[in-house]
């Protein structure tokens, strides 16, 4: 602290910031090195994904111009119908379906007898009692 | 497509985390291996850093106050060069940084980080609120007492000179 008190002005703030740690310059050098070695690695990286990116871009264009991007297309829409084709059996089913034996013999499906409801009793004996209290029509 | 890379200047940022870490540690190899421990994670997430939520300098604060506050209590804050010989022209520099040191190790742990932040990595009273996710003016008036704190270490001569409110503000 003797080195305070010999100093007429003391600025606090400056003395803080003048005497702040810094770190040897062996060990900077050292430590820049290994950061920027790492950045340039990493841009090395994304400078190459570019690249393919863009020769695919490139490539893709020129043969969009020659109709190939129409012709790919439809070559693996063929692809999709004929793997379709192979993988479901659905069309199998339906000739054994249609068979002559099993118009003759299969099982008949049972008819459904429709239920008939029955008609309602209050309402009808009501209407024919007030019929029968009713005075007759006399012109 | 390629994003700003937080380390593409790394030497001043160097400079500013190790100020910040040895006034939180101490000068010497510890606040070295905090530096570079940092600057590893820093290579290693350095894709995650949004410059939308601040500048570099920040986001490595932010790694170094974790790789500091993981190792624990740190046992010595004083240099640990201090009793080494150094050549007569840095004298005068070498003794304003160990009484600096000395000072500011003196102090506790929350005064001595705003206090590395703000003279040692340079922040604004702004930038350290972000960082610690406080208040500017909260800050402002931490600050404020722990300078008031450290020129009470210094003693009478550091009591008479007017507190520099604005400036710590800034």
């Amino acid at each position: 602290m003797r080195y305070w008190r010999r100093r007429h002005e003391f600025d606090l703030e400056a003395e803080l910031r003048a005497g702040r740690p810094e770190p040897s310059p062996d060990f900077v050098r050292r430590l820049d090195a290994e950061v920027r070695e790492s950045g340039r690695t990493r841009v090395g990286g994304t400078l190459r994904v570019a690249l393919v990116g863009a020769l695919t871009a490139v490539m893709l264009m020129a043969l969009a111009g020659v109709g190939g991007v129409g012709y790919a297309a439809s070559a693996g829409r063929d692809a999709a119908v004929s793997v379709k084709r192979v993988v479901t059996p659905r069309e199998v089913v339906r000739v054994l379906k249609k068979s002559p034996a099993i118009d003759q013999y299969a099982k008949k499906p049972k008819k459904k007898v429709k239920k008939v409801k029955k008609a309602k009793k209050g309402k009808g004996a009501k209407g024919k009692v007030r019929a029968r209290t009713r005075p007759p029509f006399t012109g | 497509m390629l994003r700003h890379d937080p380390l593409a200047n790394p030497e001043p940022l160097i400079r500013r985390v190790y100020a910040y870490v040895a006034y939180r540690v101490g000068d010497g190899p510890d606040a070295e291996d905090l530096t570079s421990e940092t600057f590893e994670r820093a290579i290693r997430y350095r894709k995650s850093y949004d410059p939308k939520k601040g500048e570099p300098v920040a986001w490595l604060l932010g790694i170094a106050k974790r790789c500091i506050d993981g190792r624990g209590p740190m046992v010595e804050l004083a240099s640990e060069h201090a009793d080494e010989p150094v050549p007569s022209n840095l004298e005068e520099d070498t003794i304003r940084r160990l009484t600096v040191g000395r000072a500011v190790g003196a102090l506790d742990e929350r005064d001595r980080e705003l206090i590395a932040l703000r003279y040692g990595a340079d922040l604004t009273a702004r930038q350290i609120a972000e960082l610690l996710g406080a208040r500017t003016n909260a800050i402002e008036v931490a600050l404020h007492r722990a300078l008031g704190r450290l020129r009470e270490t210094f003693g009478p001569e550091a009591d008479s000179e007017p507190v520099r409110k604005r400036e710590a503000s800034r």
